[in-house]
């Protein structure tokens, strides 16, 4: 609920998580990623709201627990981390009470959540964690203060730890460096992890299942490789396109995706995408496309799919992309 | 402190003639109980006209202010940037003044960098009140001229800020900074807090105006795959220092550093198959202070092919040609 009504930040959203796999949910901002994510753990801030559906866990639906049954599934079951461990810690206490207060809380003993914080400490490659525990979060560096955080998300040996953006804040060399650390958690305590970013540079190293989301909704899901090498929602086809790669040959011209988001406020009718899509058709205006199986483990909501504007719209030759340009539709061009 | 070795720079490709000179450039804070914080440490370099030089390192490295003594926006400790033939680091108010109608700059901040009390129209005009070049209707055609050269649409001269979205507002912007017809644009982290379908919208944008305005841009940013993609050139930057100097092909395919190696082999690949074969080089360590920096090289407390003590840790490797228009400043440039 905003001043100028309701914005449905999330519409409809179904995705599953398997035990012990990592799952990347990316989209630009405000596509409903962090949301999604916050609505998972009931942590949706005020006036925000889960109006429908369920989130099931181990066949409970959290969304019914109460608040003292949910307060025990987070940081336990299920943790996160977020984008900027600046703000995540607290200024004027020890990093490694931080994290004690974590176990703390779900009834791990104080002796015992000491010597584990150092443990948790050494696992994610702090240097000097005997002696780190006792600093504060400003005498850490910002990549040190994100491997604390992770420490205590994974205090509690979740099984699910949700980490959003949290790489955004860092450096390149540091990004990298906690993306490969995720991984290794992932690989060998076998908590899944959800991967929530908009760098499509992150998915392709860390997860094997990717859901893309735009204005609200999911529009495509699949394995890491089929997104990547096949997509079939003209989004995710765009979103790849435009971005430049560090290991291109050659100078080309970005592919950019024509116009801006739209205004959850009032989203466009049919699909969300159609204002910007180079491939709409007359229904993409009117009838809003669901999720269906357009191959082995793969699923997109659009009416025309990538495989159609390929082998009818020319898909690969248009080299500026209006939007209607492939299904002459509009009055697009192809330039 | 000694000085940094005098450092020539780098011969021009071809006929390409340089635009902005910076010579031994040296900016140093001071941060209290006499020490300072040596942001910006001895660098020289140039910007050849026409072209677009693009500027990357980590945070703290010194990027920005680099930009800012580019653009003299603040004055330099020590050392000597040149326009053309005139030298701005020797020039005072209104003379320096008149010069920087010809550096412009793009901010990051597409939200913070315009003013929400003031029109559109009068934010793009500010620069030609300012140096009352033109007024009344001229003023305003030149106004819609700018955004529609921006891709905006010209009426919207009357809107305020916060009509806009970000894609939009750094239109804006931009549009702000030609406003002059400037020689240089500095684009200071200029789409990093944009939507990646937008970033693409904005750096074909920028591409397009510098063919048409004959612009030449210094690019910052920390996102090396953009900076690939819109410079002729690369300069990487560490601790203050510049590190190398080259082509963005040869920066990018053959490093003669082993930072901008290992910078290069973090960027994630948006294609899985690639990046699960690519290997990390990992950088022990943190960033050190800038206020102390390490003796010799100063990134020999990180580099994982540094010989110890000597020569990395005693002495400091110049900035200089290892192949033909390629400066890196290594000791051991050929193990890379």
């Amino acid at each position: 609920m905003t001043d100028g009504g309701i914005v449905t930040a999330v519409d409809g959203v179904s995705f599953d998580l398997h035990q012990g796999e990592s799952l990347g949910i990316v989209g630009e901002s405000g596509s409903g990623k962090s949301v999604t994510a916050l609505s998972l753990l009931r942590l949706v801030p005020d006036p925000g709201r889960v109006v429908g559906g369920k989130v099931l866990f181990k066949n409970q639906d959290l969304l019914q627990l109460t608040d003292d049954e949910i307060r025990e599934v987070r940081g336990r079951d299920i943790s996160m981390i977020f984008q900027d461990p600046q703000s995540s810690l607290n200024p004027v206490l020890r990093t490694g009470f931080q994290i004690d207060e974590a176990m703390l809380a779900h009834g791990r003993p104080k002796a015992e959540a000491h010597a584990r914080t150092v443990d948790l400490l050494k696992q994610v490659r702090i240097p000097a964690a005997e002696s780190r525990v006792k600093d504060f979060p400003h005498q850490l560096s910002g990549g040190m203060r994100q491997r604390a955080m992770i420490a205590m998300g994974l205090s509690n040996a979740p099984q699910i730890l949700i980490a959003d953006e949290p790489t955004t804040a860092l450096d390149v060399t540091v990004q990298a460096q906690i993306l490969e650390l995720l991984g290794d958690l992932n690989r060998e305590l076998g908590a899944a992890v959800i991967m929530i970013t908009h760098n499509m540079g992150v998915v392709a190293g860390l997860c094997t299942r990717v859901i893309v989301m735009y204005a609200g909704q999911i529009v495509e899901q699949g394995t890491v490789e089929q997104i990547f090498a096949n997509p079939q929602h003209p989004y995710t086809w765009s979103l790849l396109r435009s971005m430049p790669r560090v290991d291109a040959v050659r100078h080309e011209r970005l592919r950019s995706i024509e116009g801006i988001a739209p205004d959850l406020l009032h989203p466009p009718a049919g699909c969300r995408f159609h204002p910007r899509c180079p491939f709409r058709i007359e229904k993409c205006y009117t009838d809003e496309p669901v999720l269906e199986e357009h191959g082995p483990d793969n699923l997109a909501a659009c009416w025309v799919t990538m495989d159609r504007a390929r082998k009818e719209m020319g898909a690969d030759d248009l080299v500026d992309i209006r939007p209607g340009a492939g299904s002459g539709v509009h009055k697009g061009q192809v330039k | 402190m000694a000085q940094p070795a005098q450092i020539q720079p780098a011969p021009s490709a071809g006929a390409a003639k340089a635009l902005v000179r910076v010579e031994n450039v040296v900016k140093h804070f001071p941060a209290g109980l006499g020490t300072s914080v040596k942001a910006v440490d001895g660098v020289s370099f140039e910007i050849r006209e026409g072209e677009t030089l693009g500027l990357v390192g980590e945070s703290g490295c010194g990027k920005s202010t680099l930009a800012r003594l580019v653009t003299q926006l603040i004055p330099v400790t020590s050392g000597h940037v040149f326009l053309g033939d005139v030298e701005l680091t020797r020039m005072h108010g209104e003379k320096l003044r008149q010069q920087r109608r010809q550096l412009q700059m793009i901010f990051q901040d597409p939200f913070a960098s315009l003013d929400p009390r003031m029109t559109v129209g009068d934010i793009i005009a500010e620069p030609l009140d300012n140096f009352g070049v033109l007024r009344g209707r001229k003023r305003n055609e030149r106004v819609q001229e700018l955004l529609r050269l921006v891709g905006l649409n010209p009426n919207f001269n009357n809107r305020y800020p916060h009509e806009f979205s970000g894609g939009q507002r750094q239109r804006i912007g931009i549009a702000r900074a030609l406003a002059l017809n400037p020689k240089l644009v500095v684009c200071d982290e200029a789409i990093s807090a944009l939507d990646v379908s937008i970033q693409a919208q904005i750096v074909n944008l920028l591409e397009d105006l510098q063919q048409k305005l004959k612009l030449t841009y210094l690019f910052i940013a920390h996102d090396l795959s953009v900076v690939r993609h819109i410079s002729d050139r690369v300069m990487v930057m560490y601790l203050g220092k510049i590190v190398e100097i080259a082509d963005s092909v040869g920066t990018y395919s053959s490093p003669k550093h082993p930072y901008t190696k290992a910078l290069l082999s973090a960027i994630p690949v948006p294609d899985p198959k690639i990046q699960r074969g690519r290997r990390l080089v990992e950088l022990s360590g943190e960033i050190p202070s800038p206020i102390n920096p390490p003796s010799g090289c100063r990134f020999h407390t990180r580099c994982p092919i540094a010989h110890l003590p000597t020569p990395c840790a005693d002495n400091e490797p110049p900035l200089e040609e290892k192949v033909r228009d390629h400066l890196a400043a290594c000791h051991y440039s050929q193990d890379v």
